[in-house]
């Protein structure tokens, strides 16, 4: 299988602390990463860093072939959802979606058909600090499809999303895996393991790749241990 | 191409109009404070200076200078105490500002030819009222000096004729030239109005990329890999556009209205504001581009905005200030344009004069935008 992305020994950190330490890890075309780990565990740092918006310390890190230290062209076709609410605040639905297919140099004529995939219709004159937080997100991951991108990296997307917008989202992520797209999304409940073709579980600033079913045995495995060192022996 | 500047334009637009703080700001106090400092100087000259007189020779000679001191065109004699220690009472209480006293047996010792001293105090914790009561008080004891001193040389057997000549030796003509009637309104409301004006346009400035940059949404004009250079540019298109529109009413205000002279030199002066602005509004960008967020570049805008003024030479000679000072000042924008403005509106400085101010303005843009786009492109 073809890399899209390629990460080698990738160092991170910030202050004095390690965040990342020596990371190395290939994504292949067409997969569905899920990144895992449980509080600050660098899901946000290594996104961001596979995003280029953030600086990396040492290591190399390849998006479609581009080195991201030497170049911005993979960003064309890249998406992001970033955790952070980091959409136009004094915007509105509709001026967020012109305005970011702008800066994505998008044709405008790709924004009807976005906004009837999230259902947004309802929302468009809605200044974007007004709205809950499950349509924030179907916005967000709306306008970083907007490009249509081959690569998705999605911070946290179904992070306090209600039931209706978790599940338009999911439909739209599949989708997108579906037509041949390339997705990272990051998530803290294990209820999400499924959904991925490979877990990269973070823990103390290094990725272990697991199999979803691994993955969860891991987790149980973790919260066994938690229940046992508290002298609770009645762990699911 | 066009329509990603067009874009961001329209987007920083909608930014300002939909921010209500800035919006009142930048509409509302540029054009209140031309009227508020138009109003404070309306008078345009101080006329009626509070005078006291103390007259303690009470004789007729004495009472002629009284006379010449109410005559007198910025004077007006509002008390008559009795003693000295009443008029120092009524100058610390600033019932009066000046205050003259003539001595006992002055018309004795004028008429023996005696050396005497009229003594005149002003209250100098209002400096302009200081220098003019002092001007004015001056003129009128020059005159009674003059006419003892005739009165004396008669008295020792001189024709008055020839008293007279001898006085009029020396003719001392003063003849103020480019503000003839010294009016403080001409001087002064328009440079406070162009520092309210540079005032709100550099806190404006400084946010042009720390406001970008300490936002969320940074995120998003990075990850699109959109170019900072074209972004920037754009916002600061509005920006120069919008602090020129702030400023374009107050000029035509001012000069067709309040009647505030700018020498024939509108459009000029229009476009020597325009290459102000640009020029300000880099050195907001270089220190919204060092501001580690919106708070620190706020800050930055005030120590740049608030003595620059002071510093401009404007109020206070350049050349008064130390030298350090003087080095400072002039790698502001704000010393050049104060200068300029001066020259343009009262000297008719004629263009080989001021275009030196057109290309340090437009230099100091040049340096400070280039260190601005290079730390930014280093940081972010």
């Amino acid at each position: 299988m073809e890399p899209v992305i390629t990460v080698e020994n990738l160092v991170q950190s910030a202050g004095k602390k390690t965040i990342l330490n020596r990371v190395s890890f290939e994504v292949y075309r067409g997969e569905s990463l899920g990144i895992f780990g449980t509080g600050d565990t660098g899901k946000t740092s290594l996104m961001h860093i596979l995003a280029g918006v953030d600086k990396f310390k040492s290591g190399s890190v390849e998006v479609l072939g581009f080195n991201i230290k030497k170049t911005e062209k993979f960003k064309r076709k890249l998406g992001l959802v970033t955790q952070a609410p980091s959409l136009f605040n004094d915007l509105k639905v509709s001026e967020n979606l012109d305005f970011i297919a702008v800066l994505k140099g998008v044709k405008k004529d790709r924004i009807p058909g976005i906004i009837n995939q999230f259902e947004l219709e309802n929302y468009l004159d809605r200044p974007v600090k007004k709205l809950d937080s499950g349509v924030y997100q179907r916005l967000s991951t709306a306008c970083a499809l907007l490009n249509e991108p081959e690569i998705l990296i999605a911070d946290e997307p179904l992070r306090s999303t209600d039931i209706y917008s978790t599940r338009i989202i999911i439909t739209e992520l599949k989708k997108f895996i579906a037509e041949g797209g390339t997705c990272l999304w990051s998530f803290k409940s294990p209820e999400f393991f499924d959904l991925a073709d490979r877990i990269a579980w973070l823990d103390e600033g290094q990725v272990n790749m697991l199999t979803p079913w691994r993955a969860r045995e891991k987790w149980t495995s973790q919260v066994q241990d938690i229940y046992n060192s508290s002298g609770e022996n009645n762990a699911q | 191409m066009l329509n990603s500047y067009l874009t961001i334009m329209r987007r920083e637009i909608t930014y300002m109009w939909r921010d209500k703080g800035l919006r009142y700001i930048l509409l509302l106090v540029t054009l209140l404070s031309l009227f508020l400092f138009w109003g404070t100087y309306s008078a345009q000259l101080l006329k009626d200076i509070p005078t006291a007189v103390v007259d303690l020779d009470r004789s007729n000679a004495s009472r002629e200078i009284t006379d010449k001191l109410k005559t007198a065109e910025n004077l007006k004699i509002t008390a008559r105490p009795g003693s000295f220690a009443e008029l120092k009472e009524l100058i610390k209480q600033g019932e009066v500002v000046t205050g003259v006293v003539i001595p006992e047996d002055y018309a004795k010792d004028t008429a023996l030819g005696r050396h005497t001293r009229i003594y005149t105090v002003i209250d100098g914790s209002n400096f302009i009222y200081a220098t003019n009561a002092s001007t004015a008080v001056l003129s009128v004891t020059r005159t009674v000096s003059a006419e003892v001193g005739i009165q004396q040389l008669t008295g020792s057997g001189m024709q008055y004729q020839q008293a007279q000549e001898a006085y009029r030796g020396i003719q001392i003509q003063q003849e103020p030239w480019f503000n003839p009637t010294l009016n403080y309104a001409f001087f002064l409301v328009l440079g406070w109005v162009l520092n309210v004006w540079q005032q709100c346009c550099t806190l404006a400035s400084c946010m042009i990329i720390a406001g970008e940059t300490g936002m969320c949404s940074w995120l998003q004009i990075k990850a699109a890999g959109f170019s900072r250079l074209k972004l920037f540019t754009s916002k600061s298109v509005v920006h120069v556009i919008t602090f020129m529109l702030l400023i374009l009413p107050v000029y035509i205000i001012a000069n067709w209205v309040f009647k505030i002279p700018f020498n024939d030199h509108f459009w000029l002066l229009t476009l020597f504001t325009l290459v102000f602005t640009i020029s300000l509004h880099s050195i907001g960008a270089l220190a919204s581009s060092v501001a580690r967020n919106s708070l620190d570049a706020t800050r930055y805008g005030m120590i740049i905005a608030l003595p620059s003024f002071v510093l401009s030479g404007y109020t206070w000679p350049l050349e008064a200030m130390p030298q350090a000072l003087q080095v400072f000042a002039k790698v502001i924008p704000q010393t050049w344009f104060f200068q300029g403005v001066n020259y343009i509106t009262f000297k008719n400085p004629g263009w080989e004069f001021i275009s030196h101010y057109f290309i340090v303005l437009a230099a100091l843009a040049a340096v400070f935008y280039t260190l601005a786009a290079a730390i930014t492109a280093y940081r972010y």
